[in-house]
């Protein structure tokens, strides 16, 4: 199988941190997977990509309206990024909104988009770790079980990754992250026999 | 081969773990995007093997390369790393060396930066190479690179003469897993040659990462079956298989980063799609999409494809009401530069601000630097500066600025050269003890050695003082009040018969270092409080911390971000503590008339 997935997000805010966890996830499950990150000159607060791909490709780049998966650890950077993710791919963005602004909404039904807003951020200021909003992120992804990830595989490799006080944090909001899909899914899944939203 | 599991690594480390299996005795870098992460590799892959390799942060490239050289004359197998501009500080060495029949084995890595993403230019390290005779090897990946750096430290051995692995940032932060060998044991074969056989009608010649990006391409636009591809990863010399395959096809596309290496070296005029008649790009990254154009529009030419790939411009439509804030180059929240910076634009907003290279390159957006050209140029143009205006009668206060690891790395005869003829110019050193924009590295006044462990202090007052300079003040940046007050003072020097220039150390510790996070700042920032929405604090000082609420019309903090130095209390004219500094408001005026 081959994957294309988008990190993206600013710095400081553990984009890199997930996109290690997703690419080491797909290493241990037996694929093989390169990763190629984009952080510029700025130490933090600038817009970092992480791209990541599993499977036969050569590169590790990612060309325009290839992206299966586009995970925005930030909602500018979620528009910023939209030109990578393919026709009926998957994104997952933090962001306080309920909504999207309505031309990004159609163009997300025009092109079979599946797309899911989840408050990161606030999860991870629940849990006293605003930094951790990157783990609500994976966790909520790791509820598709898409290729090699899903919540076993992320929480194995996450364990591997962080130590100490941090990795209790992590775990935790990833654990909410992972809740919040339950119901969102389930949510939006139910809707769907009504509007077919997505 | 004895092999242990693979270990997902970024391909700098890949390249090190090659050279420590290798047999490398010496490793000396300076530290430079996108190679600084070789040494530490090299450090780590030796500390695990129990090994005994000699690893060391030099002041600057042309120490690393001659510590490498002479370890290398004198039979040892040594390497040095640097970035592509690098190689030019190195070049003396290079030059005369490159000659030189070596005892032992000679590996440069160089790492050149495609965009650039961070650097002044774009430079073809393998041009270079290919001028001056020198082998140079162009990797493809993490796991490619791992492999070159064991067999060019072997090849450097075997033929005694210097050789360059030239990487890009693409391949060097790449990420893959990485087979691990016991040292001594890896088998290497270059992995050059044709990797796709569709005909004689194109003819694709790959080098590098572009090789992995035109491998996708190719295999997304389904022409696998109707092109033939040949990968170089020995760019100088050539191999007599590659111009067998350039004679076989009909037509040939070079897709080569950064310059036009192998497009220059192969001739062959009429028949070639390449830079020279435009298609592909003159500057800037060869990316996916970049690749998928160059590959489609020419096979689309020549009748072997039609184009596949329209993008849909719906997506830009729909964004088109969407704001994306910019996000141009930043220093962190609270950064101590930006506190520098702000005194120096703030004191003196009409002066002449030769800065450069690091992270405080980024007081360009404060108004505090001017000029950005090379490695402790700035100091140097400051005197340039100075002479221009004295001979015009201009008295024009000019304000230099150098980091802590360029100061030693290019500054010191720039400096002397300056006390020696007495230029009249304030120098800030803006110390925060690290090499900062490249990762953390240490510098000669930390004293702290490439593994970790303490050694050697050097102190840049010392060397100020000992050049002779009479106007010498250490401060701490934060103390907005007393760097403003040290400026004016610093002018007041200077506007003296004989002064030399003025040097004014700003030493505050990176927030990004171990020691910088120890600080205590303030409970909370009450900035959002009297804001007006004058924005003075984001357009003048421009914290990434602070944004503006359109719908509330005042300054917001971004918490995350925010590290409640408060610094930008200072900027703000509305707070008392912005106020009290008013008296030290410089006024822009145009060029004053001499003064006697």
């Amino acid at each position: 199988m081959n994957l294309e997935i988008v990190c993206a997000g600013i710095g400081g805010r553990g984009v890199l941190l997930a996109s290690t966890i997703i690419i080491e996830a797909a290493v241990r499950a037996g694929f093989h997977a390169m990763a190629s990150d984009e952080y510029g000159m700025s130490q933090r607060g600038g817009s970092v990509v992480s791209l990541v791909k599993i499977g036969a490709s050569q590169s590790p780049l990612i060309g325009r309206e290839n992206a299966d998966i586009l995970l925005a650890f930030e909602e500018s950077e979620f528009y910023r990024n939209l030109v990578f993710l393919k026709k009926g791919g998957l994104a997952i963005v933090n962001t306080a909104r309920e909504v999207l602004p309505e031309r990004i909404n159609n163009l997300l039904v025009e092109r079979n988009n599946k797309c899911f807003l989840i408050a990161a951020d606030d999860i991870a200021k629940e849990k006293g770790m605003i930094q951790a909003s990157n783990m609500a992120i994976l966790g909520f992804f790791s509820y598709f079980g898409i290729g090699p990830y899903n919540r076993e595989s992320l929480l194995e490799t996450l364990k591997e990754r962080t130590k100490g006080k941090f990795l209790e944090k992590n775990v935790d909001v990833f654990q909410a992250g992972f809740r919040r899909a339950e119901d969102k899914v389930i949510v939006v899944q139910e809707k769907k026999m009504e509007d077919s939203l997505w | 081969m004895v092999k242990v599991s693979p270990e997902v690594m970024i391909g700098n480390f890949a390249i090190a773990r090659g050279l420590v299996e290798a047999g490398l005795e010496l490793a000396a870098a300076y530290p430079g995007t996108p190679s600084s992460e070789i040494l530490p590799g090299v450090v780590e892959f030796n500390r695990r093997e129990k090994g005994n390799i000699h690893a060391e942060w030099s002041t600057n490239e042309r120490c690393a390369m001659e510590v490498a050289f002479g370890a290398a004359l004198s039979g040892r197998k040594a390497v040095c790393m640097m970035k592509q501009v690098g190689l030019n500080v190195a070049f003396p060495p290079l030059l005369r060396g490159r000659g030189k029949r070596l005892e032992g084995a000679l590996v440069i890595v160089c790492c050149d930066d495609p965009g650039p993403q961070s650097s002044q230019t774009e430079q073809d390290t393998r041009l270079l190479c290919a001028l001056f005779d020198i082998p140079v090897f162009d990797p493809a990946s993490p796991k490619e690179a791992g492999d070159i750096a064991y067999y060019a430290l072997e090849y450097s051995s075997r033929r005694k003469t210097p050789v360059i692995i030239r990487s890009t940032h693409r391949v060097s932060h790449a990420r893959e897993a990485i087979e691990l060998y016991k040292p001594g044991t890896r088998k290497v074969r270059l992995e050059e040659g044709l990797k796709l056989k569709g005909g004689r009608k194109l003819g694709i010649v790959t080098a590098g990462m572009s090789h992995a990006i035109t491998m996708d391409v190719v295999s997304e636009l389904g022409l696998s079956n109707q092109v033939s591809l040949y990968k170089v990863v020995q760019v100088f010399p050539l191999r007599e298989r590659f111009k067998v395959f350039v004679e076989s096809v009909d037509h040939i596309v070079v897709v080569e980063e950064t310059d036009s290496t192998l497009e220059m070296l192969m001739g062959n005029g009429n028949k070639v799609f390449g830079r020279a008649n435009g298609y592909v790009p003159g500057a800037g990254e060869l990316t996916y999409d970049v690749v998928r154009g160059i590959v489609e529009r020419i096979a689309e030419e020549i009748g072997i494809g039609k184009k596949a790939f329209a993008p849909d411009l719906h997506i830009e439509e729909a964004l088109q009401g969407v704001t994306i804030p910019p996000r141009p180059p930043k220093l962190c929240a609270g950064c101590s530069h930006r506190a520098s910076f702000h005194a120096m634009s703030y004191a003196y907003p009409e002066a002449i601000f030769p800065g450069d290279i690091g992270c405080y390159t980024l007081g360009i957006a404060q108004g505090a630097v001017d000029t950005c050209i090379d490695m402790g140029g700035g100091v140097t143009l400051a005197a340039g500066f100075y002479d221009t205006f004295s001979q015009d009668s201009n008295v024009i206060p000019i304000l230099a600025s150098v980091g802590d690891s360029t100061f030693f790395h290019a500054c010191l005869p720039p400096l002397y050269d300056a006390v020696q003829k007495r230029k009249k110019f304030t120098l800030v050193i803006l110390d925060n003890s690290t090499t900062a924009m490249t990762g953390m590295q240490p510098t000669p006044q930390s004293g702290v050695t490439a593994d970790g462990t303490h050694g050697n202090s050097l102190k840049i007052e010392d060397v100020v003082k000992g050049f002779g300079v009479e106007f010498l003040r250490v401060l701490d940046p934060y103390d907005l009040s007393l760097m403003m007050h040290t400026l004016k003072d610093a002018q007041a020097y200077l506007a003296g018969k004989d002064s030399a220039p003025a040097v004014i150390i700003a030493r505050r510790v990176c927030l990004l270092s171990g020691k910088g996070k120890d600080h205590q700042f303030l409970e909370s920032i009450d900035l959002e409080e009297d804001c007006t929405g004058c924005k003075t604090c984001i357009t003048g000082f421009g914290c990434p911390a602070l944004s503006f609420d359109e719908e509330k019309k005042k300054v917001k903090i971004d918490d995350a971000l925010c590290i409640k130095c408060g610094i930008c209390l200072y900027v703000c004219p509305r707070n008392e503590k912005g106020k009290s500094l008013s008296m030290f408001k410089g006024k822009r005026t145009p060029k004053r008339p001499a003064q006697n």
